[in-house]
């Protein structure tokens, strides 16, 4: 599993948000995307997670550029390879925290048979089998972006893309979603990017992504 | 506040517009309760012009008896007029018109309405006539176009009595007239006496022509007082000062020795005779009650008398009577005969012989039966005083003005070649003089009849007292004691009652809010639901407040400050609305749904109360339920509401919501069970309360799923929307209360509409046409059997027809004129019209009830039961009984006699969904017992295989009569349409609170959408194509609606069982409509998704992650 950003530009009208932003990254990689706010790292994120495609430039995952895909297939490529994990958790608050694992595994049919239990195995290496039947309104923030972290591993995908997942967290808190990320990250190996702000949160991943007016630099 | 409420205007104004709607809805059924009443009024003073009063009698008595009236000094106007009723062909058109009044006017008739009636004198041969714009249309006449006006002529002697002219040339009379001129249709050309709101056919003729040709000079029988001041009462008293003996139809005739009361009908009615004799009698006057009828034999052994008049009186007990020897006659006993001494010498009879008498008895249907009965000579009286007194027998046409017996015209079949010239000697001395004499108690026992039981009374002078001065006191007192009611001469305060009928059979106020009621519930709740979104909106605002220490109560009352503010403005706005709601209505009322009304002439009224009554109300309920939204701020923890969450679920509320839905449950389950006993009135009240109730609870049971935890074994996608939908209980709970309402309206309504009597159905006995397919009704009564040879051929038939009618069965049934009590008349109906059943029909039986008082075997039997003695079983049909008369089975209702006493009409039966709306059903016997002065048949059914061939044939043959035949299908579908026409506008309503529901369940739709945006963003960095996502929302609206409409549909369907059968309802377009609402919903849903998912998610994402 590779990435790679390669001259990947984005604007919006006549604001320029991303400029000629390359880099490449392998399996069991992980990189944090730091800078101002405003500077782009959620654009480049969302970019990167196939969500919002590239003014120009072009993002290649595993060889292949995701946007030349119909959008059926793109959502495919998204549902298997990619998870998503951000500040506020977007749990659906009438699901139990089984369900909110799960509903990954509900966009396609082929979702598999294995899903409940393997949603269940989240959760319990997340920490929360006392929780499973709970619905979010009942867990703490912590607790939350825990599921949210099963939720995103769900599909098993090979990139996790993280915005600011410890953003509202306490400092405890925090570090504990960033254990479980890393831990996770490592015994899946997956390729890890996070948006932070955090400057020691930042300093837990491999390396360092810098966006300064649109342009990404590695520190 | 201000800045408030300009700041949010976008919801402020969806918030308004849900006011307006609410507003416009009642206020617009209060509107059109209010325009019908009006119109009807409007109607009632038009048709009247400045009647206030109208006297209709079946009688004809002195025009003179007007001027009389108001020299009465009771400050009226009184205009004589001569109203009858018949049937109208173009003389060289063919077209027919049938119902046709024709009026006799003059001048003075003009007086009471504002208009001028075009000129009515007669130039040259042809009679003018002026007929208003619906009978010229209906004749498809010009001016100058000839008409033959066809009618039943005023016969003195009762046509159905043996005296009376019953044959078809005599009872029904036929004029030329020529159109002269055209009133439009309203003000004189809309006059009539009777509340219809649809136009009657006006024939005026001029009254002296009219009379003329009548041959009733100087008579009529209508009078139409108006009052010349306000304060004048009632004309009754005048009357009863004004009015003769002569206007009473008696004559007294003044001899040497005595006068002699009769009447001009030839009987004298028992009460009439009973006042007489009770007069002299008080008085010490002798008197002799005279009964003459007349035998067309009187045998002994070969010899034969034809034609005689015999007397049935006890002459001899006042010794009044002498025998041929000079002595007393006996008074002859039971089984005697005296004859007088003519007719014992023409006969070679001798006291002792057997006399045999053979005479006529009018049966059912003027059959004449020939009865036989032989008495002993008891004696032979003496040619002279009462035993050969022509003046025992009264005079009637055809006989008394013959110059000799063959030249008799009789009404009843005579055969000339049997008089003698010795008969004819006794005519030219002695004229009519009866030859025999019984007794009294015999006369009554063989002659009495309904039409009375004595000819003549005699009395004498008081001792010492000439015999003019004796009859001139007689006269008088007699006349006291007489009343013109007891002659059936009554005035009725027409415009009184017009105006009181105009109040409606059927409150449309209460009709149209009943009906509107779900939609204005429907409104109240988008408007709580509109405000509540508003609120939630601003739950931030509400946290800071909070936080910044305001109370609740004072957040509270600052929305609720903003609330007035915009349920006032909202409200204002709905006036205007609901003033184009009534319109719309009315229009439609006039246009789309005129056989619901019968009439175009409806126009809005505006009333201030309705109109404050309309906003007024839907304030206090759009508040009410505003202040429900409100009444939840502040359970929610500040963090909470500044988080933007305003409401959750507790505890506590779940179980209220148990609570109600299980209160509720039982509740509907006792009214269903108060229904299915209740009266037909009250279980509708019970149906409506069963319908709440019962929508109450399965929304309650909705709302406890929404709050429950539902536990899924295996998610799917269709699952997650279905469970998505419990995602803001409260919301959804709105969205779905406003389906289920509109939908409990629309299957309600649609549940009770019905479709046509077709095919096998339309022949069975228990249909709604009791297996008869053909009613026909005549404008001038019929007097002879169309199921007999003879009767046929006396109504005209010829052989021909005999391959028709033979395979037919008619019953003949009498009418009572009066009003039309169905569906088809909006007016209260005051004097019901009643048919008199045969007895054939009872026998027969057919037709369904509905009730009935006593479950006897044969429930048409009842009619025959004996009830108190001023009782009458009735039977009346069940809609007609419940909707239009307000009564219930066991309720009376009055009616005057043609005595003038007040009998009962008791509902006995009620009948199901049958031809008889229009009516009401009394026995043929009680009929003619209580009202005798009804002649003949005028409604009649029949049993046929060649339904449109002896319609035809019917209408061909008896065109003078003014027959009209329908199919009985025909005549059911002309109710049914009333009621499906109905039940149309109220789907209307429905459907516009399916409206409601659907713009509800959009607007919620797009705001879930907004407020879950990052949450949709989310699901589609999972894999979720906008597609899915579109199925997501799709599930959750389509939920929704499906939830609302099971719960509206099967709250309705189950409350109309008490009515009709699961069977029996029109389970086709019930689905049709509940798919074709399911599509609408879903397509509103799915606009509503399409512009909400077009909204870009990302952002949501950014704004909030970034």
């Amino acid at each position: 599993m590779t990435l790679r950003a390669e001259r990947v530009s984005k604007h919006y009208g006549d604001v320029s948000v991303l400029r000629a932003v390359s880099f490449e990254m392998a399996r069991g990689q992980s990189a944090a995307i730091v800078g101002p706010s405003g500077s782009g790292k959620s654009t480049l994120l969302h970019v990167l997670g196939t969500l919002d495609q590239p003014s120009s430039g072009r993002v290649e995952i595993d060889g292949r550029d995701p946007y030349t895909l119909k959008e059926k297939d793109l959502a495919r490529f998204r549902n298997r390879g990619i998870g998503f994990v951000f500040q506020d958790h977007h749990l659906l608050p009438q699901y139990t925290v089984l369900e909110n694992v799960l509903i990954p595994t509900l966009a396609f049919r082929d979702g598999g048979r294995d899903a409940p239990d393997r949603a269940r195995a989240l959760i319990e290496r997340v920490g929360l089998a006392h929780r499973i039947d709970h619905r979010p309104a009942a867990l703490s923030g912590g607790e939350r972006q825990r599921v949210a972290v099963a939720r995103a591993l769900v599909n098993r995908p090979s990139l996790l893309l993280c915005d600011e997942p410890t953003g509202s967290l306490d400092r405890a808190r925090a570090n504990e979603v960033g254990d479980l990320l890393f831990e996770l990250h490592t015994q899946e190996e997956t390729i890890l990017i996070g948006v932070t702000h955090s400057l020691e949160m930042a300093a837990r991943f491999e390396r360092r992504l810098e966006l300064r007016e649109g342009t990404c630099v590695e520190v | 506040m201000r800045r408030s409420l300009t700041f949010f205007w976008r919801i402020h104004l969806s918030v308004m517009l849900g006011v307006a709607v609410a507003t416009a809805v009642l206020t617009g059924a209060l509107l059109v309760g209010d325009s019908v009443r009006d119109s009807l009024r409007d109607l009632t003073l038009d048709r009247l012009g400045e009647i206030d009063h109208a006297l209709v009698s079946e009688r004809f008595f002195r025009a003179g008896l007007a001027r009389d009236i108001e020299a009465a000094g009771d400050e009226f106007t009184v205009v004589p007029a001569v109203t009858l009723t018949g049937s109208a062909v173009h003389a060289k058109g063919g077209a027919r018109a049938s119902r046709v009044r024709i009026l006799g006017v003059d001048s003075r008739f003009e007086n009471l309405f504002e208009m001028e009636m075009p000129n009515l004198a007669r130039r040259g041969s042809a009679t003018p006539f002026v007929a208003n714009e619906s009978l010229r249309r209906e004749l498809n006449a010009r001016v100058g176009d000839a008409i033959l006006l066809s009618f039943e002529p005023p016969g003195g002697i009762h046509r159905e009595s043996l005296f009376g002219r019953d044959e078809v040339s005599e009872s029904i009379q036929t004029v030329r007239v020529r159109l002269t001129g055209v009133l439009p249709d309203r003000g004189m050309g809309r006059f009539g006496l009777r509340a219809r709101q649809d136009v009657p056919l006006n024939a005026f003729v001029s009254l002296p022509v009219l009379q003329e040709t009548l041959g009733l000079p100087a008579r009529v029988n209508t009078l139409l007082a108006s009052k010349g001041t306000q304060d004048a009462g009632d004309p009754g008293p005048g009357l009863s000062r004004a009015a003769t003996l002569d206007d009473l139809g008696l004559s007294t005739r003044v001899e040497a020795d005595h006068f002699a009361v009769e009447s001009t009908q030839f009987f004298l009615k028992p009460h009439v005779a009973d006042t007489i004799l009770g007069l002299a009698d008080g008085w010490g006057m002798p008197r002799l009650a005279i009964l003459t009828y007349l035998a067309n034999t009187i045998r002994v052994g070969e010899r034969v008398l034809p034609y005689s008049t015999i007397a049935a009186m006890d002459a001899g007990r006042v010794g009044m009577l002498r025998l041929a020897d000079g002595s007393g006659a006996p008074v002859p006993g039971e089984g005697e005969v005296l004859l007088n001494a003519w007719a014992a010498k023409d006969l070679h009879a001798v006291t002792g012989d057997a006399v045999d008498v053979a005479y006529f008895e009018v049966g059912p249907k003027e059959a004449l039966k020939t009865r036989r009965v032989t008495f002993r000579l008891a004696g032979v009286v003496a040619m002279e005083g009462l035993g050969a007194d022509s003046l025992l027998t009264p005079e009637f046409p055809g006989l008394h003005d013959a110059e000799d017996m063959h030249a008799w015209d009789p009404p009843f079949p005579v055969d000339l070649k049997r008089i003698r010239p010795v008969d004819e000697a006794y005519w030219d001395a002695y004229r009519a003089a009866p030859k025999a004499i019984v007794s009294a108690a015999t006369g009554q026992r063989l002659w009495r009849s309904r039409f009375g039981n004595f000819t003549s009374i005699r009395i004498g002078p008081l001792p010492g007292e000439d015999v003019r001065r004796s009859a001139g006191r007689f006269r008088a007192g007699l006349r006291e004691a007489l009343s013109p009611e007891a002659a059936g001469l009554v005035f009725q305060p027409v415009r009184e009652h017009g105006l009181a009928a105009a109040s409606g059979s059927t409150n449309f106020s209460l009709l149209f809010s009943g009906f509107s009621l779900f939609l204005i519930v429907s409104a109240a709740l988008l408007v709580g639901l509109l405000f509540r979104l508003g609120v939630e909106q601003r739950s931030d605002e509400v946290g800071v407040l909070m936080a910044s220490g305001f109370t609740v109560a004072a957040i509270r009352r600052r929305f609720m400050g903003e609330a007035i503010w915009l349920a006032g403005l909202g409200g204002l706005g709905g006036l205007g609305g609901g003033l184009a709601y009534g319109w719309i209505m009315i229009a439609g009322l006039r246009t789309w749904w005129v056989p619901a009304v019968g009439t175009t002439e409806l126009a809005l009224h505006v009333s201030g109360f309705s109109l404050a009554a309309g906003y007024l109300i839907s304030q206090l309920v759009v508040l009410l339920s505003i202040r429900m939204t409100v009444r939840r701020l502040g359970r929610m923890p500040v963090r909470a509401l500044l988080s933007g969450t305003l409401y959750v679920a507790s505890a506590d509320g779940g179980r209220r919501v148990r609570a109600y839905a299980l209160g509720s449950l039982g509740l509907a389950a006792a009214c269903l069970a108060g229904a299915a006993n209740a009266g037909r009135e009250a279980s509708m009240a019970l149906f409506f309360g069963c319908g709440a109730c019962l929508l109450i609870s399965g929304l309650g049971l909705l709302s406890m799923w929404f709050r429950g935890r539902q536990h899924a074994t295996a998610m799917g996608i269709w699952r997650m929307g279905v469970r998505n939908s419990a995602r803001n209980p409260g919301r959804s709970l709105l969205c779905a209360s406003l389906i289920a309402c509109a939908c409990f309206v629309v299957v309600a309504v649609g549940a009770h509409r019905r479709a046509d009597v077709t095919g096998d159905a339309l022949n069975s006995r228990t249909s709604g046409g009791g297996g008869f397919q053909l009613v026909a009704e005549t404008d001038s009564p019929l007097y002879h059997d169309l199921n007999t040879e003879d009767g046929r051929f006396e109504l005209g038939f010829s052989g021909e027809d005999a391959d028709i009618l033979d395979r037919a069965r008619v019953l003949p049934f009498r009418v009572l004129p009066g009003e039309d009590v169905s569906c088809l008349n909006l007016y209260r109906p005051r004097d019901p019209r009643v048919l008199g059943v045969p007895e054939a029909m009872i026998r027969r039986g057919g037709f369904s009830f509905d009730r009935l008082l006593d479950e006897v075997e044969d429930p048409w039997t009842l009619l025959t039961r004996r009830l108190e003695s001023d009782v009458i079983p009735a039977f009346g049909d069940v809609n007609s009984v419940t909707w239009i008369l307000h009564k219930k089975l066991g309720d009376d209702i009055p009616m005057r006699t043609d005595t003038g006493e007040i009998v009962r009409l008791r509902l006995v039966g009620l009948l199901k969904n049958s031809i008889f709306q229009s009516e009401l059903l009394v026995s043929e016997r009680n009929f003619t017992a209580h009202f005798p002065d009804r002649s003949g048949y005028g409604y009649f059914l029949v049993e046929t295989d060649r339904t449109r061939e002896l319609g035809a044939l019917l209408e061909r043959r008896l065109q003078d009569a003014g027959l009209d035949a329908m199919p009985t299908p025909a005549r059911l579908a002309r109710f049914r349409t009333v009621e499906n026409t109905y039940l149309s506008t109220f789907q209307t309503l429905g459907g516009l609170g399916v409206l409601l529901g659907t713009f509800g369940l959009g607007i919620v739709m797009v705001r879930n959408v907004v407020e879950r945006r990052a949450e949709l963003a989310a699901l589609r960095t999972m894999g979720f194509r906008r597609l899915l996502l579109s199925g997501l929302l799709f599930t959750e609206n389509g939920f929704l609606m499906l939830a609302g409409m099971v719960i509206g549909g099967v709250s309705a369907v189950v409350t109309t069982v008490p009515h009709s059968t699961v069977g029996e309802l029109p389970w086709g377009s019930l689905l049709a409509t509940l798919f074709a609402i399911f599509g609408a919903g879903l397509a509103a849903g799915a606009v509503g998704i399409f512009v909400a998912l077009r909204i870009p998610l990302l952002p949501a994402l950014k704004r909030e992650g970034a």
